[in-house]
């Protein structure tokens, strides 16, 4: 299912309360991600975090969902 | 010595394909969903996907605070708890204590 989405916007949440959207590029057995134009989202306080571009290794020990085509609690 | 290479599931997950199942993350996280996949990672594929968020109201019941999330792969390695929907169900004991004669 992941590998569906490669290419694609995906809504990647962790264990924490932090989510991630971005496109992915790819991941690996460890379900470690890349992605790219991400933003990064923090649950409890309602803010947007940073918007990083550029591409990020997401390490996969920390996450919990990955949603394809998600956008994030963006209202 | 014989080892077991085999990757054996002590719990059959296909028993609840197409269920709503209930499902607890290392966080506090839950989630409920139609179980559509799984893999003996325990990731699994939850459609219909409801979410709920643990506050320092919640502690052990659920918030209003759910999120519709759709279809979902749940990491295994976060996974703490999986349980029927409709409640539990009774499975055979699989640790049979033998017995000394």
């Amino acid at each position: 299912l992941v590998d569906k989405c490669i290419g694609s916007r995906i809504h990647i949440v962790m264990k924490t309360d932090k989510e991630i959207v971005g496109t992915l590029l790819g991941f690996d057995d460890f379900v470690n991600m890349v992605l790219e134009d991400v933003t990064e989202f923090e649950i409890t306080p309602e803010g947007r975090r940073i918007t990083k571009l550029d591409q990020i290794l997401l390490n996969g020990n920390n996450i919990t969902m990955l949603i394809p085509g998600g956008e994030g609690p963006e209202v | 010595d014989k080892e077991k290479k085999k990757k054996e599931s002590i719990f059959d997950l296909s028993k609840y394909i197409d269920k709503m199942i209930r499902v607890k993350f290392q966080g506090g996280r839950e989630a409920s969903g139609v179980l559509k996949g799984f893999d003996p990672l325990l990731n699994l594929v939850l459609d219909g996907t409801i979410e709920y968020m643990r506050d320092p109201d919640d502690q052990l019941k659920l918030t209003e605070d759910t999120r519709q999330l759709g279809l979902v792969v749940c990491r295994g390695t976060s996974v703490v708890l999986i349980c029927p929907q409709d409640g539990m169900e009774a499975i055979p004991n699989p640790f049979i204590q033998q017995q000394d004669g």
